[in-house]
């Protein structure tokens, strides 16, 4: 078994609005996998049928090798969840849901919990209605870690977490990948967080997936920037086949590059006496933003 | 006190939906009772009979609360007046902390109090909102009653003494709402205080101590006193205690941060070895539910067991009352002691028909709130996770029915003897309506199943409709025995010599069984949140 999701052409519609359009997404399994899209993307809905929760219109979802909807139960053995808003009982103690839903999950393993509530610096006998959003997010990550699930399937577990708690997430999430046996699918919106933990995304736009792969195959797909001072005019520079936005002054250039065409413009660049060359690959940001305002591009045109 | 003006209009846009019930409950209710009077006692000698008997027992006196006399105005207003205070100040007092508590624990103040919005126009918002509805509340019963031809000056005194009521209530609220950490906690204190008006106001009728009487906010209205004396004055003290308690309740907003309490918080427990599956976990989340049920209903079976030896001696002499009562009962004059002891036990039944339905509604603010998506994620089925809730839900019914009979038993016996004879009967007749009490949960279930959107109002219509059409309501506009179109018309009065009712019984149970079956089917194939 190689993969532990498996979605194509699924489709999922609420009343007129359509949050879900024929979107594929494949997690396979061991890896740590980012599910990116802006607010209203369709990630929530996507993570809400994975787990049986909310039925497919159309397309077909397979998860852990079972169907999401008619094998919830089973399936939810394997899994640990973290909702993107965590809501908990007002009249339960921190503690005591972590253990609820770790018994409900077949059992979890006490000093693993003990051990991640400090790391967190969570106090367990607060309830429910007295935790910060950051807190809830905090009892709803410990319970889900610890667990022996197979599969994590985290909603935006970061979103109100602070900086020092978002790196003891991330050094954890490493930790799980490091054991190999651990697949996460990880929804988010923070692009750094993304682009530390994760070996492959898919991004999704409008209830589509519009881009997936590993982070260097994507980034060999777009351009790199490269920003270079020269001896001399770059002869030639501007008429090659994959250079893009080439600006050019005082010896300055700097210019949009192809992958596939980035030898031949530094061929041309030393042939022009490079005295300093930068050269920096899209960040995740920017091939996120490419998608999403070219979409935005798109609908204002329409 | 910026920005209350805009927090007014928001909050009348939300009472919308909430207030003019309570209005058509009021308005309902003091005309049903003039309607009642009209045509049970038209004549001067039958309201002279009826009045003579209510004077002579300090019981009835204490029910509509003061002197009766045989007038129409006075006759109707005894009767239902107890009720529209209470009704007019429960109303209030739900008002406010709906719009300062609730609001705070959802977090939707903080967001209100960012823009410029003084510390306390949220507070000053509620009270002028809640203010305002119990001030409709009192106008609309006045204004029907006038149109019913009552008399003027005494009918206005009358709508005065409703509006103070929810007044008092309003101001007991707001400092409630201080006190409290959360707004169920708020309501919880409100409530007692105004049970506690209430039983002052009660004890102090049946003990004839009106000092007693002047203890409580609810008493204050009945001693206006309209159709009669109408002491004006005492509406100005109602009036003056509503506006201390918000004066006390702006001092205590004063010296609380946003979302926090003064009463201090217990910690809870570190770890949950009990909670192990869906009964315990909804156990756990809905015990403080039935616990307070619990109390209620044992508050009332006391109430109906004391009675005993009253029921006992008004139903050994002929007059109008028991001419009535045996009618409404529909037993012969000679069974009516335990005609009686029937017709109380199905108040208590209609009443305990609520429990389960409320625990629909539990489950459905389970799953609206997202706290089920977590008991989802875990192998647990939708099925199990809702047999939980409604495990503790059947069980719970049963167990308050049971409570009912033994506390109603227990307080009878130890005032008339004969435990073993009364126990017994009562307890076998308060279980024989447990189907029926299911059956209305059951109901509530399926359209939560199938509609989920619309089942909160669905589950109010459900048991509102149930006690509207049954045997207990209807006679009050004049439908004896009730109406077939809710189940517990279908039990035999087992208690009155009826043989147990085997067919309706396992009727009422299919019928039970079917809806849950259905209402679990739609939850399966629907989509969740």
């Amino acid at each position: 078994m190689s993969d532990a999701i498996s979605v194509a052409g699924l489709v999922k519609a609420y009343g007129r609005t359509r949050a879900l359009d024929g979107l594929d997404l494949t997690v396979r399994t061991g890896e740590v996998h980012g599910f990116l899209g802006p607010n209203g993307a369709g990630k929530s809905t996507t993570i809400r049928i994975l787990l049986g929760l909310a039925r497919a219109d159309a397309g077909s979802v397979r998860l852990l090798g079972g169907d999401p909807w008619r094998e919830a139960a089973e399936l939810h053995r394997r899994l640990a969840y973290v909702p993107g808003d965590v809501t908990l009982w007002p009249d339960l103690s921190g503690g005591e849901v972590i253990d609820l839903l770790g018994r409900l999950r077949g059992g979890l393993d006490r000093g693993r919990r003990n051990d991640l509530l400090d790391r967190f610096g969570l106090d367990p006998r607060k309830k429910g209605r007295a935790y910060s959003k950051g807190n809830r997010q905090k009892v709803a990550l410990v319970a889900a870690l610890a667990s022996d699930a197979e599969l994590l399937l985290l909603d935006e577990p970061t979103s109100g977490l602070d900086p020092l708690m978002e790196e003891t997430f991330r050094e954890i999430v490493r930790e799980e990948r490091r054991r190999g046996d651990r697949t996460v699918l990880l929804s988010s919106h923070v692009l750094s967080e993304v682009e530390a933990l994760c070996d492959r995304v898919t991004i999704i736009r409008d209830g589509r997936a519009v881009e997936s792969g590993t982070l260097a195959g994507l980034r060999h797909l777009t351009r790199t920037t490269v920003h270079a001072e020269l001896d001399r005019p770059a002869e030639g520079l501007a008429g090659l086949p994959g250079v893009h936005d080439l600006r050019a002054e005082d010896g300055r250039v700097r210019f949009d590059v192809d992958a596939d065409a980035l030898g031949a413009a530094l061929r041309s660049l030393t042939a022009a006496g490079v005295r300093t060359l930068d050269s920096r690959p899209p960040t995740l940001e920017e091939l996120f933003l490419r998608h999403y305002e070219g979409g935005r591009r798109a609908e204002a045109v329409r | 006190m910026s920005g209350t003006g805009t927090l007014v209009r928001l909050a009348l846009r939300r009472e919308r939906a909430v207030a003019p019930w309570w209005f058509l409950l009021l308005v309902a209710l003091s005309l049903a009772m003039v309607g009642y009077i009209n045509r049970n006692m038209g004549t001067y000698e039958l309201k002279l009979a009826y009045t003579d008997v209510v004077r002579r027992y300090a019981f009835f006196r204490a029910l509509g609360g003061g002197v009766v006399e045989p007038r129409l105005e006075v006759l109707a207003t005894w009767r239902s007046g107890g009720f529209l205070y209470v009704i007019n100040a429960f109303a209030a007092l739900m008002t406010v902390v709906r719009h300062t508590r609730r609001e705070e624990d959802a977090g939707r103040t903080e967001l209100v109090r960012a823009g410029v919005v003084g510390r306390r126009a949220p507070l000053g918002a509620a009270l002028l909102v809640a203010g305002a509805t119990s001030l409709t509340g009192g106008a609309l019963t006045a204004a029907a009653l006038l149109a019913a031809g009552l008399e003027p000056v005494g009918t206005l005194a009358y709508g005065a003494a409703v509006v103070v009521a929810g007044w008092v209530f309003a101001g007991v609220a707001a400092v409630a709402a201080q006190l409290a950490r959360d707004a169920r906690t708020a309501t919880v204190i409100g409530l007692y205080a105004l049970g506690l008006a209430y039983v002052l106001r009660y004890a102090a009728d049946a003990s004839d101590r009106p000092w007693l009487k002047a203890l409580s906010p609810l008493g204050w209205s009945h001693l206006v006193d309209a159709y009669r004396d109408e002491r004006w004055w005492l509406l100005g003290v109602s009036t003056l205690a509503a506006g201390a308690l918000c004066a006390v309740a702006y001092a205590l907003l004063g010296r609380r941060d946003l979302g926090s309490g003064l009463l201090p918080e217990r910690p809870g427990k570190e770890e949950a070895p009990g909670l192990r599956g869906p009964v315990s976990l909804a156990w756990r989340l809905h015990r403080g539910l039935l616990l307070k049920w619990a109390a209620g209903t044992a508050a009332f079976a006391a109430v109906g067991g004391a009675m005993g030896p009253l029921a006992k001696d008004v139903l050994a002499r002929p007059s109008v009352v028991v001419t009535n009562i045996t009618t409404l009962l529909g037993v012969p004059a000679a069974d009516a002691l335990d005609g009686y002891m029937w017709y109380y036990l199905l108040i208590l039944a209609y009443g305990i028909a609520l429990y389960p339905v409320l625990m629909i509604m539990r489950l459905r603010a389970e799953e609206t709130s997202g706290r089920a998506d977590h008991v989802q994620s875990t192998p647990l089925t939708r099925v199990r996770w809702a047999a939980g809730h409604l495990a503790v839900a059947a069980l719970g019914t049963v167990a308050l029915l049971a409570l009912a009979a033994l506390v109603f038993s227990a307080v009878y016996a130890a005032l008339l003897g004969d435990l073993a004879g009364t126990a017994p009967r009562f307890l076998a007749a308060a279980l024989s309506q447990a189907p029926a009490a299911w059956c209305v949960g059951a109901v509530c279930l399926t359209a939560y199943g199938l509609l989920p959107r619309a089942s909160v109002p669905l589950c109010w219509a459900a048991w509102v409709l149930t006690a509207l059409l049954g045997q207990v309501v209807a006679p009050f506009y004049g439908v004896w025995g009730g109406t077939p179109f809710e189940p517990f018309h279908y039990l035999p009065n087992i208690m009155a010599g009826q043989a147990f009712g085997t067919a309706p019984e396992l009727t009422l149970l299919a019928l039970t069984a079917a809806l849950t079956a259905g209402g679990l089917f739609a939850l399966r194939r629907r989509d969740v949140g």
